[in-house]
């Protein structure tokens, strides 16, 4: 099984431990990893900005790296959710035929971690072990645009371990929204601190998630206010063993 | 300002500018209405005696009054719930049969029945009570319709006095509102479906009964399906 | 004055603030958060019931769906149809292009009747075209008879959302208010009392005042037929007492066939209330002797509403049945009520209407007040995908930018050309990162977290912290490994 990983740019510039861990959860399931180096960003930003523009070449620059890999998997929901919802109107309204039919052709191969985990190489037990109590945040990506259900707690239910809380009104936004944390970024607080409410409540060690972007927002204000919890890219959970913890 | 047929035209002008895939004509449009996709339900999936005991349920779930009767029995039933009320001046619409009246009259003393032939508003403010037929009963929901023929009244008899008796039968009750649709031989120039007695939830949404409209509600369902 | 909203916003598009500026004044009010939180929360909590016991849920949003996308592809069609039955039953239809053309001709029918009163039913119709002041500036007194509305009109207060206007309102303030307006001192704040007094209040109202002011959920092309849903029964006062009934509607609420209303009633209480039908709803037919008003006219309202029909993406937004669903399960809602939208319309439907009513000269911030997490369109009864509708809204409030030549003072927009550029190539990209490790540097703490940003920056770090950029990245990881022989 081969596989070529997309890493975010946020991923490469500030959660490189997310994209370690990924490859070596992997390269232990035996799957053939491979790092394209051109790679930056798949135009989320400007897109949800209204810079579709902007976008478009960022997204045509995917394709381009892309076409001829045998499978990408991402470890972010918002950025799976960008090319499967919003490449598609990109091209057809600023492509040409030829770039558009390209996507299309490439579409199928594009896995959220979760996916390719559960959906392409048909495991939930990935031989981690990660011995604390966690609470699983589902991104609105996650859960309404990729429509990724079970997988995640599929996976974290074979963690050896792993102490799962439940997490009440699992499915609120935790106020990130991308640059929404600027440019409302009062009310990116107020809905933030009320999503805090719920997940400290349930006295959990780490905070996970498929995106580092919604856990950047949470465990800003953890950290901020001192709040005992931690973060953690559900990535690196499932990388974690019981010789060789990824934190 | 414009005057009102100029913007007629203009108004559907800018519509149709902006309607390329409009049909081309009555029946394209008839067409197109047709191949729209309904897989919702449509039919009931109950027996009738389940159907009956949920429009009960619905009913009682809406803190109204709910017995039964036999037909034979309604005029007794009628004077039973009216006597109960303790209420004595009715307005009835003009279709109402004699039978629901008389029993009641003879029976409770003091029994006023003012039958609805054009009636001052005034007239139907004073009345304590209004009894009706209906038209349909829709379980789901626990609803009343009305059609607001002569049996069942013009629609400010059932809104201003304050006790409503409906008298539903078991045979014009059906499980789901698409059912009642279906049952329209034509669609009715004047409708209201009541569904329990007016209430509004607008203060902290506490859901207080009885701003306008009848606040009891009873309802005497007629077993015609036995 | 008012108690409920310190701080006040204007609800008029071309007025109100900014929506962060406007959210911030709501976000310093504990008491309304309560109360909206509050009022949601038992929303929610019905509607999820009984959305899980309505089985074939998904297969009425289709079909609502459906039916109301056919509409609007063919409106011109059903509105006259919907013109000739009305007509042909007794009723007058009136058409407005505009908003200052539809209280006009609501005054002109008034005028006629020599009302100097009206009554009516709660639209949120009529507070988009701002009728009640111009009424009463035109020496008509307007009462209005809908709990939530009495309880704003009296309290002077602005509606915050579009099926419980008040719920921004809880039961001490509506107390001072009444015992205010309506003299009454003894006046306790169980809102069984409040309701008492209203229903008092309004008794006489219904029955002397002649001239009555609706809006309308539906109309029904086939039949000419109107159709009002209510819970409280002040609708069914109105539509039946008095002698003339003017109906606001705009022009895209009609349905084609009476049987289409077995789809939209079905979703329509579920959505708004949580129930599983509406006390009342009321339907009639242009004029019918002996019952209700022997005069009855109907505006159809466009005021930017066939301008939103000409555009592919945007025409969705017209299929939306008022339900509030979406405001409901909105967490931006949930933090700052209605009145930071600064529209009579709020929420993720005000969201997009509001813009694209105003041709998208004004409330350009509102497209951007959504954190886009979808769950409006989960809950959307008509399946309006709002997030969808937000983006390309978002995108030409972008492209109205883009000629203005004040837009390089726009830090946002800078940034955002910036980043464009660093992401095109990857050396572009591997520079901007190098640059910002050693530029973050310097707001690093010991701990390796950032407690602290300039300008654009500070948005951020005024509630939370940032971690500071690790040495290396990925993909200087990767090359690393690689080198190394993995």
């Amino acid at each position: 099984m081969r596989a070529s990983l997309f890493i975010t740019c946020y991923n490469d510039t500030l959660f490189p431990e997310t994209g370690r861990a990924v490859v070596r959860l992997l390269e232990r399931l035996g799957v053939d990893l491979d790092f394209h180096p051109k790679q930056t960003c798949c135009g989320q930003m400007h897109a949800n900005t209204g810079f579709r523009g902007e976008a478009f070449s960022q997204a045509k620059r995917f394709v381009r790296l892309y076409q001829d890999a045998e499978t990408v998997v991402i470890p972010s929901s918002s950025c799976v959710a960008m090319i499967r919802d919003q490449y598609p109107g990109l091209f057809a309204e600023l492509g040409n035929e030829i770039l558009r039919k390209d996507f299309e052709a490439l579409l199928p191969r594009v896995y959220e971690l979760s996916e390719f985990l559960i959906d392409k190489l048909g495991v939930e037990d990935v031989g981690a072990t990660f011995t604390h109590r966690v609470v699983y945040h589902a991104s609105c990506h996650g859960v309404r645009a990729l429509h990724l259900g079970e997988r995640p707690y599929k996976l974290m239910a074979k963690v050896r371990g792993l102490d799962l809380a439940t997490l009440t009104n699992v499915d609120r936004c935790c106020g990130f929204g991308g640059t929404f944390s600027v440019k409302n970024a009062e009310v990116s607080s107020a809905m933030l601190t009320v999503k805090l409410q719920d997940v400290l409540a349930t006295k959990a060690e780490y905070c996970t998630a498929l995106d580092n972007s919604c856990l950047m927002h949470l465990g800003g204000a953890m950290h901020r206010e001192y709040a005992g919890m931690k973060t953690i890219h559900l990535a690196q959970i499932l990388a974690s063993t019981e010789t060789e913890a990824t934190l | 300002m414009k005057q009102p047929v100029e913007s007629r035209q203009l108004i559907l002008d800018r519509i149709h500018a902006a309607t390329p895939a409009a049909a081309g004509d009555a029946s394209q449009l008839a067409d197109a209405y047709a191949a729209l996709p309904r897989t919702y339900i449509r039919r009931s999936s109950l027996s009738t005696s389940a159907r009956i005991k949920l429009m009960i349920h619905r009913l009682r779930e809406y803190d109204a009054e709910v017995v039964e009767s036999t037909p034979a029995d309604l005029p007794a039933a009628i004077t039973a719930q009216l006597a109960a009320s303790g209420r004595h001046l009715f307005v009835a619409p003009p279709g109402t049969p004699n039978k629901w009246m008389v029993t009641s009259a003879r029976k409770i003393t003091g029994l006023k029945w003012t039958i609805d032939h054009g009636l001052p508003i005034g007239e139907i403010e004073k009345a304590e009570g209004v009894v009706t037929a209906a038209t349909c009963g829709i379980a789901d929901s626990g609803t009343i319709v009305l059609h607001h023929s002569a049996t069942e009244g013009r629609r400010v008899l059932t809104l201003l006095p304050d006790y409503y008796l409906c008298i539903l039968r078991a045979s014009q009750i059906v499980e789901t509102l698409p059912e009642y649709f279906s049952r329209c031989q034509q669609p009715p120039a004047l409708a209201t479906y009541i569904s329990g007695p007016s209430a509004t939830a607008d203060i902290e949404m506490t859901r207080i009964k009885g701003v306008h409209g009848p606040r009891i509600l009873v309802v005497i369902v007629v077993r015609d399906d036995k | 004055m008012s108690h409920a909203t310190p701080g006040r916003v204007s609800l008029d598009p071309r007025f109100a603030p900014p929506f962060p500026e406007a959210a911030l004044i709501m976000l310093r009010n504990p008491q309304l958060r309560k109360n909206v939180g509050h009022a949601i929360d038992v929303i929610q909590a019905k509607r999820g019931k009984l959305v899980v016991e309505k089985t074939d849920w998904q297969e009425l949003r289709s079909a609502a769906s459906a039916i109301r996308f056919h509409v609007l592809d063919n409106l011109g069609a059903y509105l006259e149809q919907f013109e000739a039955r009305c007509t042909a039953a007794g009723g007058h239809v009136h058409w407005a292009a505009d908003a200052a053309q539809a209280r006009q001709i609501i005054l002109d029918l008034l005028r006629q009747e020599n009302a100097t009163e009206v009554i009516k039913i709660k639209t949120m119709t009529s507070a988009e075209i701002q009728l009640n002041p111009f009424l009463q500036a035109s020496g008509v007194n307007v009462y209005e008879t809908d709990l939530a509305e009495i309880i704003l009109q009296l309290g002077d207060e602005d509606p915050s959302h579009i099926v419980v206007p008040a719920l921004h309102i809880n039961r001490s303030q509506v107390r001072e208010i009444f015992a205010r307006t309506m003299g009454l001192n003894n006046l306790s704040d169980d809102p069984k009392e409040l309701t008492n007094a209203a229903r008092t209040y309004l008794r006489q109202k219904f029955l002397t005042v002649p001239t009555a002011i609706s809006g309308a959920n539906f109309l029904v092309a086939e039949t000419g037929t109107v159709a009002v849903v209510e819970s409280e029964g002040n609708g069914r006062m109105c539509l039946t007492l008095p002698q003339t009934m003017i109906s606001l509607v705009g022009i895209e609420k009609v349905l084609p066939r009476f049987q289409d209303l077995e789809v939209m009633l079905q979703l329509l209480a579920r959505s708004a209330t949580g129930e599983r039908m509406n006390p009342y709803t009321s339907l009639w037919t242009g004029v019918t002797p002996g019952d209700g008003p022997q005069k009855f006219h109907v505006v159809l309202l466009d005021n930017g509403r066939s301008s939103i029909l000409a555009k592919e993406k945007e025409r969705q937004t017209l299929k939306c049945i008022r339900c509030a669903a979406c405001m409901n399960a909105c967490p931006v809602y949930r933090q700052t009520g209605g009145h930071a939208y600064g529209s009579v319309y709020p929420g993720p439907i005000g969201a997009i209407l509001t813009p694209q009513l105003m041709q998208m000269k004004y409330a350009q911030t509102l497209p951007f007040a959504s954190s886009l997490c979808g769950a409006c369109y989960e809950v959307c009864p008509v399946k309006i995908n709002i997030p969808e509708v937000l983006l390309e809204l978002r995108s030409q409030v972008v492209n109205q930018e883009r000629k203005q030549a004040g837009r390089v003072f726009d830090l946002m927009y800078l940034g955002l050309r910036i980043a464009n550029l660093i992401f095109a190539t990857a050396w572009g990209f591997h520079a901007a990162q190098r640059m910002g490790r050693i530029g973050l540097r310097f707001f690093t703490r010991k701990d390796g977290w950032i407690h602290s940003l300039p300008s654009l920056g500070a948005k951020w770090t005024q509630t939370r912290d940032l971690r500071g950029l690790p040495q290396q990245t990925f993909h200087q990881w990767w090359a690393t490994r690689a080198k190394e022989g993995k």
